[in-house]
C-alpha cells in the first residue's frame, strides 16, 4: 500500500515536473537565420552599417544607449539603466549599466559612448548615423570639420554620461538604431583585424567567423549583462538572398524561420501546418506612387498639378483587391501615409475609396478626360516595383491613364528619384517608428534631392508638423497634431497610397520567441529565442 | 530529290532540329491568331492564379493573365531577342573578321586583341554590365547580347579567310581587278557561310537563355513584355505553389534551345564536305 | 617553350590594361553612384553622401580616377571596397579558392560525362542513338541555370532528403555536388557537342580510313589516333570556354549562396561599389589567361609534333 502510495506520489510529481519543463525555457542549441537582402554582407561595424543587411546582423552582436522593444512598439533603454532629464528637455544624464562587458572581457563606460559617438561624427568616417546623432549640440560642428569633439557629451563618472541636446527632443528614436551602437575603442583601432570583418560588441552574441558571401557564425556572450542569456548557444546568418532558395531551404529543415514572399505566404497560410507558424506584423513601411508635378505634357499641361487628377488616381485603383488576389493578402491597404503600428496612426481616417465613376469624373472635371500617358519608374519589385505597376495598368486604362512601367536597378531608380527625373515613381518609404521625423520628409524645407520625392509643400501641413514638434509635454495633443498633418497630407494625395507592407515569417514548431518588429521583421533581437530539443540543431 | 531524302534520312537531329524551329517561328510570326487571349491588355486579377482548364489551357499567371497567351507572344520576344542579336552579332563578327583576315597587318592585329579581349571577359558579365548601363528593356537586352557574343564568328571568319585568301579562285579573282570588297563579299564569303551558319543557330539559343540569366539579375526585358526567360524567372518563387507559371515558358524555352542545337549540329554534319563524302 | 612561356606572359600586359580601361569606362558611366546605395532603404543624408563621395574620390573626373586606379593596380594594389572598408585583394583571396573549386568540379564531371558521350554518339552518327544522346546532353543547356538549380534543390534536398540545399558547409563535398551539377550541366552538353563534331571530322580524314582499311580494330583505331587528335581540339575548346564557366558562377553561387568570386561581383555592379567589381573582373581575366597559355603549353605535350616558335 505505501509502496503505492509512493508510486502514485512520484508519478504525479513526475507529471508536474514535466509539465512545468514543457514550458520552461531549454537552453543550448543553434539557429539558423538568414540575411535575405542580397547575396552579401558588407560589414559588422554597426556604426558603418547604413544597410539593413548589415543591420540585422549587427542588432545581435552589439548594444546601444537604447533598443527597440518589439513587445511595447517603442525604444527603451538599454545599456543605461536610467536615464532623467531637464526640465527643458535639452539635458539628459544617463546611469550606465555596471554589468556591460565587450566581447574582450573589457567593461564598458560612458568614455566608450564618447568615444563612439565622436567616431560616428567623424568626417573622415562619413558614417550615416552621424545624421541620427545630429539631436546632440555640437555634434554637426565635429561632422562641418569645425571641432574635434562634440561639445554636448561630458562624462561625469565612469558609469555617468551627460547628454545635451541641439533643440528639446527625446534622443531615444535616433539612439536606438543599431549603427549608434557602441564599439571599443581598442578593438577599432586594431589594424591588423579589420573592425568591420572582426566585430567585438557588447551584445548578447559574440562573433565567431564569417564565411563572406555564404554565412555569419555567433556565439553566445557568457559575460551579457542579462544574466541567463542569450538561450542559444549558436546563431548562424545564412546569407541567401533567392527567395525562392530560402523557401527550399526552410522546408528542408535548414533553416530554423525564414521571411516570406507573396506567393510563399498564399501556399503557407493554406497549408495545414505551415499555416501555424506564422507571424506577422504590419511594417513601418508605406508602398507608394510619387507624382512629379512638374510633369509637363506635349501640350504644356501639368497634370499632376490638380489636385483632383491625384485624387482620380487613388480612386481609380482597386488596392484592396490587388492585395488580396496578387499580394495575397501579403499587404495592409493604405489609407495614409503613417502605418497602422506607427504612432499617429489615425484608425478613423479612410483612405481613398476604389470608385472608378467618381475617378472618370474628377478626371473630366479637371480637364483630363482624355487622359493622359505616364511613365513610372521603380525597381523590378512585385511588392513596390513595376511588378505592381504591371497590375495597375488596367485600372489606370479606364480613366485614360496610359502607364508604361520603367524598370530600373535600384542605383539608377534612386539618382532619379533625387534629382526629380521621373513622371512618377513607385517605391516603398519609412513611415515609422518616429511620426514626426518620417512626415518631416514632406514638410516644405526639405528639398526633392533630401528626401521629398513629392516636392511636397503645404503651409498648413508645415503648422501642423512643426506644432507637433513643439509640444513635448502633452502626448496626446502632439499625436492630434500628427494625426491632422497625416490626414491633410492623405487629401491632398501627393502619393498614391498603396500598402503597408505586411512582414511574415515562418518557423518550424520547436522555435519559440520570434516576435513582431515593426520598424523592420527582419530586426530580430534573439536575446529571448529559444529552441526545444526537438530542432535538428538541439544541443 | 531521291538522294535527298535519302541524306535527311540519315539526319535525324536536323529534320527534328528544323521541324522545332519552324514551329516555333510560325508560333511567334501567327501569334495574334494563335494566342486566345491579349497577353497584356486581357488581365482580370479576378482570375489570377488559376490552374489550367479548359478556359485558360495552361493556366494564369499572379495579374490573372492567360499563360498561353503570353507563352505564344514570348516566343516573338524571346526569338526575335535571338534572332536580332545574333545577327549583330555575325554581322560585327563577319565584316571585323572578314576585313581583318583580308587585309591584315595592324588593323588585323587590333582587330584579334579586341577579339581576346572580349573572349576573356565573360559574356554574362558583359552584358550585366550594358544592361546597368542602358537600364532594362527590350531594346537594350538587343544591344547588350548584340555586343557581347561576336568573338567567335569574327576568330572563325578570320581564319576561313586566311585559308581561301591564296586559292585559286580568289587570285583569279584579283587578277580580273575586282575590288577588295567586292572579292570579300563575292568570292570568300559565300564559301564561309555554313560554319558561320552554325555558330550562329548556337548564338540565338545562346541568346535565348542569357536574357533568362538576365532576367533572373533583374536586368532582362520591361514588364508587361512577355518574354519566356522573363516569365520563367518571375515565377521561380512559385515554382511549387503554383508550377504551371513557369513550367509552360520553362518548357518552351527548354523546346527552342533544344531545337536550335539541333538544327546547329545536323547543319554543321550536313554542310561539312567531309562528312557528305562518306554517305 | 620557356622563352615562349614568358613572351605570351608579356603579352598579358597590354591586353589587361585594355580590359581594364573598358571595365572602368563601362563601370563609371553606369547611372547612380554608390553612395545613393549606401543607406539601404532608409537614403544616407546628402552631406553624408558628399562625404562619402568625397572619401571615395567619385567626385574626381573620371581620367584622374583612372589614372590614380592604374597607379595603385601597378603596384599591387586593388584598391578597397566602399562598403566593406577593407582592401580588395583580402576580398578576393578568400573567396577565389570556392570558386574554383566549384568550377574546376564542374569542369570534371562535364568531362567525365561529355566526352564518353560524345564519342559514342559520333561512333554512332545520323543513328536515332545519335539524336537520342544528343538531345539529352543538349537538354542539359537547354535550360536556364537559376532553373535548373532550384529543381535539384528541391528534388535532393527537400524530396530525397539527400543533400544540403544551399551554402559552402565549411567547404564539404556534399555541398559541393548541386551547385556544381548545375554550373556543369550546361557544360557538359557543349562538351558532349564539341567531341562529337571532333571526332566526326578525324573520322573521315585520309589515316584513319587507312587504318581501317588495313584490318584494324575498330577499338584500336579510336583509341591510337581518334582520341588523341580529339583532344587537341577539345582543349582549346575548353580552354575558351572555361572563361565563361567561370562568368556563370555568378548565377549558380548568387542561387546557392557560395561564397566565391561570382556572388560577390553581381552585389559590386548592383552597388557600385567599383573597386570590387574591377578586381573581380580582373582576377576572372588573369584566370582565363593563364588557363589558355596552359593550354597551349598543352597542346605541346599531347602532340609533339606542334612546336612554340
Amino acid at each position: 500500500m505505501k509502496k503505492a502510495l509512493f508510486v502514485l506520489l512520484a508519478v504525479s510529481f513526475l507529471c508536474v515536473f514535466s509539465a512545468t519543463t514543457l514550458y520552461a525555457v531549454e537552453k543550448g542549441g543553434a539557429f539558423n537565420w538568414i540575411a535575405p537582402y542580397g547575396s552579401s554582407v558588407s560589414s559588422l561595424d554597426p556604426n558603418a552599417s547604413d544597410d539593413e543587411q548589415n543591420e540585422l546582423v549587427c542588432i545581435n552582436i552589439h548594444r546601444g544607449l537604447y533598443k527597440w522593444d518589439a513587445s511595447q512598439n517603442a525604444p527603451k533603454l538599454e545599456i543605461a539603466e536610467s536615464v532623467s532629464s531637464s526640465a527643458d528637455g535639452l539635458i539628459y544624464t544617463y546611469k550606465l549599466k555596471n554589468n556591460v562587458k565587450f566581447h574582450n572581457g573589457r567593461q564598458l563606460t560612458a568614455d566608450d559612448v564618447i568615444y563612439t559617438y565622436n567616431r560616428i561624427m567623424n568626417p573622415e568616417n562619413a558614417f550615416g548615423a552621424s545624421g541620427l546623432l545630429k539631436v546632440i549640440k555640437g555634434a554637426d560642428d565635429v561632422f562641418n570639420g569645425k571641432a574635434d569633439t562634440i561639445a554636448g557629451l561630458r562624462k561625469i563618472d565612469d558609469l555617468t554620461l551627460e547628454i545635451t541636446m541641439e533643440r528639446s527632443v527625446d534622443p531615444a528614436y535616433a539612439l536606438f538604431q543599431v549603427n549608434t551602437a557602441i564599439v571599443p575603442r581598442e578593438a577599432v583601432e586594431d589594424t591588423t583585424t579589420p573592425f568591420g570583418s572582426n566585430p567585438v560588441g557588447c551584445g548578447p552574441f559574440k562573433f565567431v567567423k564569417w564565411v563572406k558571401g555564404s554565412e555569419i557564425v555567433l556565439e553566445k556572450f557568457d559575460e551579457f549583462y542579462e544574466a541567463g542569456k542569450p538561450y542559444l548557444d549558436t546563431l548562424v546568418y545564412k546569407i541567401m538572398g533567392d527567395s525562392a532558395a530560402r523557401d527550399i531551404a526552410f522546408r528542408a529543415k535548414e533553416l530554423d524561420a525564414n521571411i516570406l514572399y507573396s506567393s510563399q505566404y498564399a501556399a503557407y497560410s493554406v497549408d495545414p501546418e505551415l499555416s501555424k507558424r506564422l507571424i506577422e506584423v504590419a511594417e513601418m513601411y508605406t508602398r507608394m506612387i510619387a507624382f512629379n508635378r512638374d510633369y509637363t505634357l506635349a501640350d504644356g499641361r501639368k497634370p499632376f498639378e490638380d489636385k483632383r487628377v491625384r485624387q482620380a488616381f487613388n480612386h481609380a485603383i482597386d488596392s484592396d483587391l490587388i492585395i488580396k488576389k496578387f499580394q495575397k493578402n501579403k499587404a495592409y491597404p493604405a489609407s495614409s501615409f503613417l502605418a497602422p503600428t506607427t504612432p499617429g496612426f489615425d484608425p478613423d481616417l479612410k483612405g481613398y475609396e476604389y470608385n472608378p465613376t467618381l475617378a472618370k469624373k474628377l478626371m473630366e472635371e479637371a480637364g483630363y478626360a482624355d487622359g493622359f500617358p505616364l511613365e513610372i519608374v521603380g525597381t523590378e519589385s512585385d511588392s513596390y516595383g513595376t511588378g505592381a505597376v504591371e497590375v495597375i495598368i488596367p485600372f489606370l486604362k479606364k480613366i485614360g491613364i496610359m502607364v508604361k512601367p520603367v524598370t530600373l536597378e535600384g542605383a539608377a531608380k534612386y539618382e532619379r528619384q533625387k534629382n526629380g527625373n521621373f513622371q512618377a515613381i513607385i517605391g516603398s518609404l519609412p513611415s515609422g517608428p518616429d511620426p514626426i521625423q518620417q512626415l518631416w520628409r514632406f514638410h516644405s524645407s526639405t528639398d526633392r534631392a533630401s528626401r521629398n520625392t513629392p516636392a511636397f509643400n503645404n503651409q498648413q501641413f508645415d503648422q501642423y508638423l512643426e506644432a507637433a514638434a513643439a509640444e513635448r509635454t502633452d502626448m496626446d495633443k502632439r499625436l492630434d497634431y500628427v494625426k491632422k498633418a497625416n490626414a491633410l497630407f492623405m487629401e491632398e494625395a501627393p502619393l498614391w497610397f498603396f500598402n503597408y507592407n505586411k512582414a511574415i515569417i515562418a518557423y518550424h514548431p520547436w522555435v519559440h520567441g520570434i516576435q513582431k518588429v515593426g520598424p523592420e521583421m527582419m530586426f530580430q533581437d534573439f536575446t529571448e529565442v529559444w529552441v526545444e530539443s526537438s530542432s535538428p540543431r538541439a544541443k | 530529290m531521291k538522294d535527298l531524302l535519302k541524306k535527311l534520312k540519315r539526319r535525324t537531329n536536323l529534320v527534328f532540329g528544323t521541324c522545332i524551329v519552324v514551329m516555333m517561328t510560325a508560333t511567334a510570326i501567327f501569334a495574334p491568331f494563335l494566342a486566345p487571349y491579349h497577353p497584356v491588355d486581357d488581365a482580370d486579377l479576378l482570375y489570377s492564379e488559376e490552374p489550367p482548364s479548359r478556359e485558360f489551357l495552361f493556366g494564369t499567371d499572379s495579374q490573372g493573365r492567360d499563360i498561353l497567351s503570353r507563352v505564344i507572344y514570348g516566343a516573338r520576344i524571346s526569338l526575335s531577342v535571338g534572332l536580332l542579336s545574333q545577327l549583330m552579332n555575325s554581322i560585327i563578327g563577319i565584316v571585323l573578321g572578314l576585313t581583318a583576315g583580308y587585309f591584315g597587318k595592324w588593323w588585323d592585329d587590333l582587330v584579334m586583341g579586341l577579339t581576346n579581349i572580349m573572349l576573356s571577359i565573360p559574356a554574362v558579365i558583359f552584358a550585366l554590365a550594358i544592361m546597368a548601363l542602358l537600364g532594362p528593356g527590350l531594346m537594350n537586352v538587343f544591344i547588350a547580347l548584340g555586343l557581347t557574343n561576336w568573338s567567335y564568328t569574327c576568330r572563325i571568319t578570320r581564319s576561313q579567310v586566311l585559308f581561301t585568301r591564296d586559292l585559286n579562285y580568289v587570285k583569279a579573282a584579283q587578277a580580273l581587278g575586282y575590288g577588295k570588297i567586292r572579292i570579300m563579299f563575292t568570292q570568300i564569303l559565300p564559301n564561309i557561310v555554313g560554319p558561320i551558319l552554325v555558330i550562329a543557330t548556337l548564338g540565338i539559343a545562346g541568346a535565348i537563355l542569357m536574357e533568362a540569366a538576365l532576367s533572373f539579375l533583374g536586368l532582362g526585358t520591361q514588364p508587361p513584355t512577355p518574354s519566356w526567360g522573363g516569365m520563367l524567372a518571375k515565377a521561380r518563387e512559385q515554382i511549387f505553389t503554383t508550377p504551371w507559371i513557369s513550367i509552360f515558358p520553362g518548357l518552351a524555352i527548354f523546346t527552342t534551345v533544344l531545337g536550335l542545337n539541333l538544327l546547329g549540329d545536323g547543319l554543321r554534319d550536313f554542310l561539312d564536305p567531309h562528312t557528305a563524302k562518306k554517305i | 617553350m620557356f622563352a615562349y612561356t614568358v613572351r605570351r606572359l608579356l603579352q598579358f600586359i597590354p591586353t589587361i590594361v585594355a580590359i581594364t580601361l573598358i571595365i572602368f569606362l563601362l563601370l563609371n558611366v553606369l547611372p547612380g553612384n554608390a553612395a545613393l546605395m549606401a543607406g539601404g532603404k532608409n537614403r544616407l543624408p546628402d552631406d553624408v553622401m558628399e562625404k562619402l563621395k568625397e572619401r571615395w574620390g567619385l567626385n574626381k573626373p573620371i581620367h584622374v580616377r583612372y589614372l590614380l586606379y592604374m597607379k595603385d593596380l601597378a603596384q599591387g594594389d586593388l584598391g578597397t571596397s566602399f562598403f566593406a572598408r577593407e582592401k580588395v585583394s583580402q576580398m578576393l583571396a578568400s573567396r577565389l579558392w570556392p570558386t574554383l573549386k566549384l568550377a574546376c568540379t564542374a569542369l570534371l564531371i562535364a568531362c567525365l560525362l561529355g566526352i564518353p558521350l560524345g564519342f559514342y554518339s559520333a561512333l554512332r552518327q545520323g543513328t536515332w542513338v545519335d539524336t537520342v544522346t544528343m538531345v539529352g546532353a543538349v537538354s542539359g543547356v537547354s535550360m536556364p541555370q537559376f532553373w535548373l538549380g532550384l529543381l535539384l534543390m528541391f528534388l535532393f534536398s527537400v524530396q530525397f532528403k539527400l543533400l544540403p540545399t544551399f551554402g559552402y558547409g565549411e567547404g564539404a563535398a556534399v555541398n559541393l555536388i548541386l551547385p556544381s551539377l548545375t554550373l556543369g550541366v550546361g557544360y557538359m552538353a557543349l562538351l558532349a557537342r564539341t567531341t562529337r563534331a571532333a571526332v566526326v571530322e578525324i573520322l573521315t580524314q585520309d589515316y584513319v580510313r587507312t587504318a581501317r582499311a588495313k584490318g584494324l580494330t575498330k577499338i584500336w583505331v579510336n583509341r591510337k589516333h581518334v582520341f588523341r587528335n580529339t583532344l587537341v581540339l577539345l582543349l582549346t575548346s575548353a580552354g575558351l570556354q572555361f572563361g565563361s564557366l567561370i562568368g556563370e558562377t555568378v548565377v549558380v553561387e548568387t542561387l546557392f549562396s557560395w561564397p566565391g568570386i561570382g556572388s560577390l561581383l553581381v552585389n559590386s555592379i548592383f552597388y557600385r561599389d567599383t573597386p570590387v567589381t574591377q578586381g573581380c573582373i580582373l582576377v576572372i581575366i588573369i584566370g582565363f589567361l593563364v588557363i589558355n597559355l596552359v593550354v597551349d603549353l598543352l597542346y605541346g605535350v599531347i602532340d609533339p609534333r606542334i612546336k612554340y616558335q
